[in-house]
């Protein structure tokens, strides 16, 4: 059974560590911030000499990323981290449960996010003058709420390589994000990419959401078939993820990574 | 009903060429109350099954029972009612003492969690690192701070592995005697194990000699101890020692000079090598100054079964 205290016991665990490193409370405003006034001043540039609307078309892209990178990738690194720190023996003589804990990552991804996400906002505005405010809000939860399903799928995935493989295949923590990027038609339209491509990204729920924010800051309607086709195809990731998440930890504790983490 | 019932356990890992049977058709038992001490050489199985015992590692078959419960049917149940300290593994080294004990305390569901930190922190002297980190402290100080974890959830069932490693010969007598104190006041059942003999000898009510895998003998110290055949015995002497050698010699006692005027050696017999010896050496008009007849140890049985390995 899912017990709450273990997992406000695993949160409160990554609270101290939270404000016990500058690092990283710094890592979760840095990257943000770096990519708004990147893209934010490209942009603003490209606007000058366009008619399209390009400022809340990227923007709005990099806001609503954050969510599906920090999400994703701090549950793994934060599962890595009890690797590298070798915590992760005690923790696993605790009764923590491998579904506790990697549902207090994810809590601790979807919190990050949400910093990350009001730290660009709140500069987006003042640098730009955007506001993913300005849009229809309950659109913009529907696909935030679609992101941060996929990003926690994501990571359930890539932990249980880890916890299959080990620190060996860590990378992936990295790594994976930034290979769906591209595809997920984040700053452009799916038509914009090449047939092979696009063969690809269509079949990501990411390239779905990314297609329906840029409708809903064209104040066009939102195409509520490729958003279901979103959220099954997540909800199947899910699910595997999760199944991949139980085999991978019972393989981990047959080959004994737990009992020699490295 | 007992407190650890281990039937046919084994254990394989994937070598590079070749399985490595880390414990092999593993079997006994320990009651409530007792301090159970496991020995070994290196690779023995002793690790393998502590960790097997605590959940960490799945046995490839066999079965562990705590309290008369499956331990795999009812795990987390189990898992709140044991504990284990190592030297191997520190807790989290981004955190201070005290936060660590405050997360393993609240994974543990304990109740007044500040009060039974500042109870553990007091009894084991390790209140002024409350607020250090963990990375800054000696290796010393992290073992104690896993052993004091290792209590928070007050255990029905402790495993120390080498838990006094890298103690001070002082800090260690006071682990030591938490340790057999806390056994005491709640009855609670204790896995041990140590590469320092001495420490076995004193705190284990029963000890199992672990080779390849299986436990080759299991019993008392002092039943250990009394397999031990021989029995070592050095005289001092201050002068004509070559004639003593030559009595040795001609008895067919092999001999060795640990120092300058000591002769060393084992023997089976006490009673009739011994006397019948002295009166060789005084027959001779051969002096000795001192005799010490050397009590066998614990750590001289497990030389003796790392050698016949």
């Amino acid at each position: 059974m899912i017990r709450l205290h273990r997992i406000k016991a695993m949160l409160l665990n990554y609270y101290y560590a939270s404000i016990n490193s500058l690092d990283r409370i710094f890592d979760v405003v840095y990257w943000p911030l770096l990519d708004i006034f990147i893209w934010g001043f490209m942009t603003h540039f490209i606007q000058g000499i366009s008619d399209f609307n390009i400022i809340n078309v990227i923007l709005g892209g990099i806001v609503l990323w954050v969510f599906l990178w920090r999400s994703s990738q701090d549950l793994v690194v934060y599962l890595l981290e009890s690797y590298w720190s070798r915590s992760i023996y005690h923790l696993f003589v605790t009764p923590l449960k491998s579904a506790e804990f990697v549902i207090s990552l994810a809590i601790l991804g979807l919190i990050r996010s949400f910093i990350a996400f009001t730290t660009m906002s709140i500069l987006a505005y003042f640098l730009y003058g955007f506001t993913i405010l300005q849009f229809n809000l309950f659109h913009i939860a529907m696909l935030i709420g679609i992101l941060i399903l996929f990003a926690w799928s994501l990571g359930i995935f890539i932990s249980s390589f880890i916890f299959l493989l080990g620190t060996r295949v860590q990378v992936l923590a990295w790594s994976v994000i930034w290979i769906i990027q591209p595809f997920s038609c984040v700053f452009y339209p799916l038509s914009a990419l090449p047939g092979w491509a696009a063969k690809i990204a269509v079949i990501l729920p990411t390239t779905h959401v990314f297609e329906n924010l840029r409708a809903t800051i064209n104040g066009l309607p939102l195409n509520y078939g490729s958003l279901l086709y979103s959220l099954i195809f997540i909800i199947v990731f899910f699910i595997l993820a999760s199944l991949f998440l139980g085999y991978s930890v019972k393989k981990a504790r047959s080959k004994g990574h737990f009992a020699k983490p490295e | 009903m007992y407190a650890l019932k281990v039937s046919n356990l084994r254990k394989n890992f994937k070598g590079k060429n070749k399985i490595v049977k880390a414990v092999d058709n593993l079997s006994f038992q320990v009651k409530k109350g007792e301090i159970f001490g496991l020995l070994g050489v290196n690779g023995a199985g002793k690790s393998t099954t502590l960790n097997m015992l605590c959940g960490l590692i799945l046995p490839d078959s066999g079965k562990i029972e705590m309290f008369g419960k499956d331990f795999f049917k009812h795990e987390e149940e189990l898992r709140s009612q044991i504990n284990l300290a190592t030297a191997y593994y520190t807790l989290s080294s981004s955190l201070t003492v005290k936060q660590n004990l405050q997360v393993y305390a609240r994974l543990y569901n304990v109740k007044n969690a500040s009060e039974k930190i500042k109870e553990l922190t007091e009894k084991f002297l390790f209140t002024q690192h409350f607020n250090t980190r963990v990375r800054s402290l000696s290796s010393g100080e992290k073992t104690k701070l896993v052993l004091i974890k290792s209590l928070l959830n007050d255990p029905k069932l402790l495993f120390l592995d080498e838990c006094t490693a890298g103690l001070d010969p002082d800090v260690a007598e006071i682990v030591r005697d938490h340790i057999i104190q806390y056994n005491k006041e709640t009855g609670c059942t204790i896995i041990f194990t140590s590469h320092y003999m001495q420490e076995v000898e004193q705190m284990c009510n029963r000890i199992a000699f672990m080779d390849r895998g299986r436990i080759v003998k299991i019993g008392k110290a002092k039943e250990l101890i009394a397999e031990l055949e021989t029995q070592n015995i050095q005289i001092h002497f201050s002068r004509q020692i070559e004639k003593a050698k030559k009595i040795l010699k001609n008895e067919n006692i092999k001999f060795e000079m640990p120092e300058k005027g000591v002769l060393s050696f084992h023997i089976k017999n006490r009673e009739k090598i011994i006397y019948p010896l002295l009166e060789k050496f005084v027959k001779a008009k051969i002096p000795f100054d001192d005799l010490h007849l050397n009590k066998p140890t614990l750590e001289e049985y497990f030389i003796k079964q790392s050698r016949k390995k």
